[in-house]
């Protein structure tokens, strides 16, 4: 595992490198995890001046509540479009910049710059542009005979809206593992497996796919944790959760049961089944990257 | 390349392309429908509210100026923008100096329990903010950092990631040169900042975009942390904008230009370092 090189041998001086560090770690990280699953067994009220202990029913609520298991579906569901979308159109961008004969730097550029765009910016802009009344795009929608884009009271179109931006926010982030990992694959391997006469796109599907599959994996785990935490600002800039729960993400549930409300046992029980998720998602890749290994570490 | 030999192109011939037409068509195409968005942006960001109320209406507005000095001065996006700028500089000064340091202390000393302290690290990756953010909301009230750039960059300068990948490139240095600087009797700053600083610059530079990017789109916690509108920073500043409107009309023209504005910085930090960024993620997968 650790290949000790031990250049130094003070292990005081080692404590001292790695106190930061540490010291961020427990009392940011580590210490509020830890009153999330205390804060979760208590009831608050008069906004958090008087706490309850109430045992597991923060969870029973949760686990009683038609909103929550609504925001649980919309949330998985929202996952999996997101996942799916945005993994598609990436794999796509990045197998043809990897076979690109010429002008690859500026074409790779135009295709990852939505890595550095703010979410908040992505939300903001499609807004607009999307808007019932005033967006263009929607305008040029609504050209097609008996088409009404009026997402703004129309649940699944709120949905499709907001799976979208985060789509477009995700690529970029997408487009440069997938095209690290195509030119990582050994050329001699994707040679022996060229298939006469077969068209690109099977290449891509019979033979790339396959062996890039650790990656994918990797970003099916990266993209779920995206979805379901990074799209706060999606929701909160676009929808707040409307119409009628239909982008009630956990998250922004969550938010709103904290902040709004100051419900903040229940809020920290939703915290807890986040956590859950996301745990159960790392061991998931872990396990992933480990089986599907195609080529060497 | 590996694909482009042009005995096995099938879509072509369906198409009835040749194969490396078919391959710049298709990246053209994607990148104007990802970039279209922004280019409207751009363009409506020009515009005044009436002409935007005016759906069809696609050409330069000649409103620019008045947009862009609204949107920074008016409504303060300019001291949003450098609020921003301090918090993302303080986080990836902050990260990757402690995580140098972190990642020193693991690769080149021996002391007990490393593989627990390694792992006690790394296990940080399962506590994203939602997952503790009622309790942090409460520790920096008690802490008395709410509304300061303490409880905004705080959170974000210690990092299992950047600690894990200083410490794979450690791993892959000579440890010839460790031996030698050994040898030399080199003290541990000193070899920290001679040898393995020197040695990481595209891996420091890689960590830093990857981190700038990341702190400059925060958006929920200094939602949350932040009140005080002089302190906060241009993601929230710009949901600000929103209430901004003449006459009963939204003046999307201006809210676009900030828009713009608060993704220009980011953007130009991407493409400057975008060879660094891409050889980190590369090494990220092994």
């Amino acid at each position: 595992m650790v290949r000790d090189i031990r250049a130094f041998d003070d292990s005081r001086a080692a404590a001292v490198f790695l106190a930061p560090t540490l010291a961020v770690l427990v009392l940011f990280l580590y210490y509020p995890s830890f009153e999330t699953f205390r804060l979760s067994l208590y009831e608050t009220l008069l906004l958090g001046q008087q706490t309850t202990f109430v045992g597991l029913d923060n969870f029973v609520t949760l686990a009683t509540s038609p909103e929550y298991h609504n925001s649980l579906f919309v949330s998985f569901a929202f996952a999996a479009v997101v996942v799916v979308g945005s993994l598609t159109i990436a794999l796509f961008v990045a197998y043809q910049l990897y076979r690109v004969d010429k002008w690859r730097s500026i074409y790779l550029v135009a295709a990852i710059w939505p890595y550095a765009l703010p979410p908040a910016v992505a939300a903001t802009v499609l807004l607009f542009l999307l808007h019932p009344n005033l967006g263009v795009i929607t305008h040029y929608i609504e050209l097609i005979p008996g088409v009404e884009f009026d997402w703004f009271t129309n649940g699944p179109l709120a949905f499709g809206v907001l799976a979208v931006v985060a789509i477009w926010k995700q690529l970029g982030y997408n487009i440069v593992f997938l095209l690290a990992a195509l030119h990582n694959v050994p050329e001699s391997l994707a040679e022996t497996s060229r298939l006469d006469g077969v068209g690109s796109l099977t290449m891509l599907r019979e033979v790339y796919v396959p062996l890039i599959s650790p990656t994918l994996g990797f970003l099916v785990v990266m993209d779920t944790i995206y979805a379901f935490f990074a799209t706060f600002p999606l929701v909160d800039l676009m929808t707040s959760g409307g119409p009628n729960g239909a982008t009630n993400l956990l998250i922004f549930k969550l938010y709103r049961d904290a902040f709004e409300f100051n419900s903040l046992g229940l809020a920290s029980a939703e915290s807890i089944v986040l956590f859950g998720i996301v745990s159960i998602l790392m061991l998931a890749q872990l396990k992933l990257t480990g089986e599907y290994a195609h080529y060497g570490a | 390349m590996a694909v482009e030999d042009s005995s096995i192109t099938s879509e072509s011939a369906t198409v009835g392309l040749p194969d490396t037409l078919w391959v710049h068509l298709s990246l053209v195409v994607s990148i104007v429908l990802m970039g279209a968005p922004l280019l409207l942006a751009l363009l409506m960001s020009t515009q005044s509210t009436a002409q935007i109320y005016d759906v069809t209406n696609l050409a330069p507005g000649g409103y620019a100026l008045e947009n862009y000095q609204s949107a920074l001065f008016e409504y303060d996006l300019a001291r949003y923008i450098v609020n921003s700028f301090v918090m993302s500089i303080i986080v990836v000064v902050g990260k990757v100096s402690l995580s140098l340091l972190a990642a020193l202390a693991i690769v080149y000393y021996d002391f007990p329990y490393k593989d627990a302290i390694f792992a006690f690290v790394l296990l940080t990756l399962l506590l994203p903010v939602p997952v503790r953010i009622v309790p942090l909301f409460e520790l920096m009230a008690d802490l008395g950092w709410a509304n300061s750039m303490l409880a905004i960059t705080g959170p974000y300068i210690a990092s299992a990631t950047a600690v894990f990948l200083f410490r794979q490139h450690f791993l892959s240095i000579p440890s010839s040169l460790v031996e030698t600087a050994r040898l030399d009797g080199v003290g541990p700053i000193e070899f920290l900042v001679d040898v393995l600083v020197p040695m990481s610059r595209g891996m420091i530079a890689g960590v830093s975009v990857i981190t700038f990017v990341y702190a400059w789109n925060q958006y929920l916690w200094p939602l949350i942390v932040v009140s005080d509108q002089q302190k906060q920073v241009v993601q929230v500043g710009i949901s600000y904008l929103q209430s901004a409107s003449q006459a009963g009309q939204t003046q999307w023209g201006l809210i676009m230009a900030g828009s713009i504005l608060a993704l220009s910085v980011p953007l130009v930090v991407l493409v400057a370092l975008h060879r660094p960024l891409l050889e980190t993620f590369a090494l990220q997968q092994k």
